[in-house]
This record gives structure tokens, sequence and C-alpha cells, in this order.
């Protein structure tokens, strides 16, 4: 099996290996940026404050509302552009080139987080009010009863929805080879370029999302059956 | 009159040691647990509650009944303010609760004291609204671990007391959703008891039960009421309410119509309010 790694793709697998890490690193980074985009945007949703609606709408509407190449583009070409201009107003005229793993984590995680944060706002709206008006009731404060009713009861609406925003977060990595980083999408194109065996690298990398993407499936179930501890009883 | 009594309530008739169960009418020397002053709460344009006082002492049950609409809920609700009352005051234990207000709105101006006073009224909602994510046992432990900092072997050792006194100590590792309503109220009776507080609040603890389940959270909220807890009720059961209170306190359109001792306000009441509710109450069974 290693061997056929090492030498039977052209020599190519352990790059693809290495690629396949890069590409979980990604996704997974991402996500928890995602979530944490999300929950921010979510609970801004959620407030009283017509400012923050406002703000957390925009970001939803615009983010979700352009291609997600767009906003790779945009944050990878025009990023270093923006923070190089602002560095010019302070006097500082070096190039600044910034790394192609943050700047992918960001752009991602930013597309991620905008769909994370309808799924948020959804099932905070699901949990049934008694449950947190028994915990005021008891005397707990705003914090514990975010910590210890809202979010676990939160979670067990949000995770199908999160096992989907997973799912297109995965994916969404693939479009972060324009960058030029050496993800699945990326190790693949260039091995099909050098070997012109398009269709075997690519077959290859579709098999290797594949396998990402049914783990991952498998693991939010898992989570689901948790979450859902005394809901359900089969 | 025995006869009317089994005929509105089954359960009058269950477990009764005999017509003159009564509990003792309220002690005018002992210290006053529960105190609220001219409580006014709207609604938008609607004023549900137009100036109620309550006082409760200690070792009172005083139940609170009118038909629905009339703000016995919302009362009961504003003691530990889970509504905020916009005018009036509540002062439990001795110690007033703060409000200011701010931008129009009348807020309790400090949220540690109101959490801090929450801990000693004990409340049981009409939906018993039990943490579903949690087991019974874990209910009962959750406030007095994460809230009172008790140590959880104890706590764990006084949730299985209570719940072994409410009848329901074999299901302290199931979910909610596995337990009958009855069974449900009584773990969130022994919730609220797990706090050790000074005042229990009962929301209409047996309106979303079914009929023949009424009967056990009754028996619960009876044996309490023995002991001599202070308690306020909030309940349809007339029979039940004359046997368990020392004091009855009927409210109409947000306004108290008549109150004192139940014997006297359910059987020969001065309001032809209250002679309404009650006859209709009998003839509804």
């Amino acid at each position: 099996m290693l061997d056929l790694l090492t030498t039977g793709l052209h020599g190519w697998g352990p790059q693809l290996l290495s690629g396949t890490a890069m590409t979980i690193a990604v996704a997974l980074s991402s996500f928890l940026l995602g979530l944490a985009f999300g929950a921010a945007a979510g609970a801004a949703k959620l407030s009283d404050s017509l400012v923050l609606r406002g703000l957390a709408e925009l970001y939803t509407t615009a983010v979700r509302g352009v291609p997600e190449l767009l906003v790779i583009y945009l944050l990878f070409f025009g990023g270093s552009g923006m923070i190089m201009a602002v560095a010019g107003i302070f006097g500082y005229g070096g190039l600044i080139e910034l790394n192609a793993f943050s700047i992918g984590v960001a752009a991602v995680g930013l597309i991620s987080g905008a769909y994370s944060t309808e799924v948020i706002r959804g099932a905070v709206k699901s949990v049934p009010y008694g449950q947190i008006e028994a915990a005021r009731a008891c005397g707990m404060g705003r914090w514990r009863i975010l910590r210890r009713v809202l979010v676990p009861q939160t979670l067990r609406f949000a995770l199908p929805g999160l096992g989907n925003v997973w799912q297109l977060t995965l994916k969404d990595t693939a479009l972060i080879s324009v960058t030029a980083l050496a993800e699945i999408m990326r190790v693949a194109h260039t091995a099909a370029g050098s070997t012109r065996q398009s269709f075997l690298f690519y077959s290859v990398a579709a098999l290797l999302y594949l396998a990402l993407t049914t783990v991952s499936t498998t693991a939010f179930q898992q989570a689901e059956r948790y979450a859902s501890r005394g809901v359900r009883r089969a | 009159m025995d006869q009317h009594r089994i005929a509105i309530d089954p359960i009058a008739s269950v477990d009764r040691d005999g017509p003159a169960h009564r509990h003792p009418p309220s002690n005018p020397a002992a210290t006053v647990a529960v105190q609220a002053d001219g409580i006014h709460k709207r609604f938008g344009s609607l004023e549900v509650l137009k100036g109620v006082s309550l006082t409760a002492r200690e070792g009172d049950v005083v139940t609170l009944i009118g038909s629905s609409g009339s703000g016995k809920s919302t009362l009961l609700r504003c003691i530990n303010m889970l509504e905020v009352p916009d005018e009036g005051r509540v002062t439990i234990c001795g110690e007033t609760i703060a409000m200011k207000t701010a931008r129009g709105r009348t807020l309790p101006a400090n949220s540690r004291q109101v959490d801090r006073i929450r801990t000693s009224l004990g409340m049981v909602f009409q939906s018993f609204n039990l943490w579903s994510h949690m087991t019974i046992l874990e209910n009962v432990i959750e406030a007095p671990v994460h809230v009172l900092g008790v140590p959880k072997g104890e706590a764990i050792d006084l949730a299985r007391s209570l719940l072994d006194k409410v009848g329901i100590l074999g299901k302290a590792d199931c979910y909610p959703i596995q337990l009958s309503g009855g069974q449900q109220q009584r773990a969130a009776i022994a919730r609220a008891l797990a706090m050790q507080p000074k005042v229990m609040l009962f929301d209409e603890p047996t309106s979303a039960l079914d009929p023949e389940l009424v009967g056990e959270v009754l028996r619960v909220i009876r044996q309490l009421a023995d002991e001599g807890r202070t308690m306020i009720l909030v309940t349809h059961e007339m029979d039940f309410a004359r046997e368990v209170s020392s004091k009855v306190v009927f409210l109409h359109q947000g306004r108290i119509e008549e109150e004192g001792a139940p014997d006297r306000v359910l059987t020969s009441p001065e309001s032809d309010r209250v002679r309404q509710f009650l006859s209709r109450r009998l003839s509804a069974a």
C-alpha cells in the first residue's frame, strides 16, 4: 500500500498525502473560524441593537451573495494591497506578502461563517424559552445559562445544519488552490500537468475528498446522537 | 357539601385525613417572607396588574385564584422578577429588590442581587421546564452545584433524598422525556427544593397534567404545606386550595377582588364576582 503510494502514482504519493493533511488543516481552521464568526453574527442578529442586526445582515448577504472564488481573490490579491496601503500611511513602503495559508483560512472562514450564522441563529431560536426561564429562576447568571443550558441545547438543533456547513467548507478549500497553497486540488493539478495523467490524479483527488467527507459525516452523526440525548430514544 | 367536593375534585376523596384537614391560619406574629407592594405590570397597552399588594408570612400558604387573564400568574412571576413590574416594590425576607429606570423602562438595578434572591425562591412551572439534555439527577444537582457551590457528592445525596421524597428515586438516571407529566412535575419540585429555598412558588403546577396524574403532584405539594413551608401557589384546583391554604387571594382584572381565610372566601364570599367564579367552576365539573 505504502509502496503503491510512493512509486505507483509516479512518485506523487507523498505530496498527495501532505496535500490531504493541508486540506484538513485549512478546512478545520476555516470551519472553527467560521463558527466564531457565525456565533458572533448569529448573536448580533438576535440582539436588540439595530446597528448590530444591520451589520450581521450585511455580512451574510454580501458574503453569500458573491461567488466564493471572488471572496478568495479579494482577500488574496486585494488583502495585501490593502495592508500595504495602510502601512504606507504609517510610512512603510516595503512589500508585504501575506501567507497563503492564513489568507486561505480567513477567506474560507468568512464564507463558512456566513452560512453558520443562519444555522446558529435558527438553532438558538428553537430552544424553548422555558429552558432558559428555569435557569433564570434558579439564580443562574447570563454566562452560566449560556454555557450550561443554551449552548448544549442549541447544539442539538444546530448540528445537522453545521454538518452541512462543514462539508461545504471542506469542498471550498479546493478554491484556494488558486493561491498555490499545496492542498489536494493543487497537488493533483500539478501532478496531472507534469505527468499528463489528468484522469488518474483527478480521480485520486476525488477519492481523497470522498474519504474525508464520509469519515466526517459519520463523526457528525455520532455527535448528533450525543447532542440529542434526552430527546429521542430508539 | 362533601358531595360537592367529591364532584368537583376527585382527588380530594382519595387521600384526605378527613374533612377537618385544614392548613393553620396565617400567624400574624411570623416574619414576612414575601412582600409585594403596589405592583403594576403592563404588556403593551394592556395593564395586567393594576396595583396589587401581597404579603406572605413564614409558614403561610397563599393561594392565588381567579379566571385566566386575571393576572395571578403574572403576579407570581413578578415576585422572582421573571416579569419585571413597571411599578411597585418586591421585598423578599426583608431585602427589597432595587429597581432603576433606563430609557423609560423599569429594570432591576442589580442583576446579581436578583440572581441571589432567586436562589431563595424555588419556582415550579406549569410546563415543568426540566432541562431536557440532563438526567433527572443532573437536573436536581445543577443549580446547587453551579450556583450555590455545594460539593457534588453532597448535592447528589440531597438530590437522592429529595427524589425519594417525591417518589421518583428510581427515575434518577432517566431523561425528562422518559417520564410521565406527573413524574416530571415531581422532579421539577425536587429541583426547586434542592436549592433549599425559603419560599416555594408554584405557577399552575397541575394545569398541564392529565387528570389522572394531578393527584400525585398535589399530594407532594400538600406534604410540603404540612411541613410548614412558605408557599405561594397559583391554581385552579379549588378544593385543594381550600385544604392547603392559609390565605386565598382572588384576582379579577389585575386587582385583588377579595382575600381571606380559605373557608370564608371559598364558601361565603362577599364579592359577587367570586361567587360567580366559584359557581362556574362547580357547573363546569
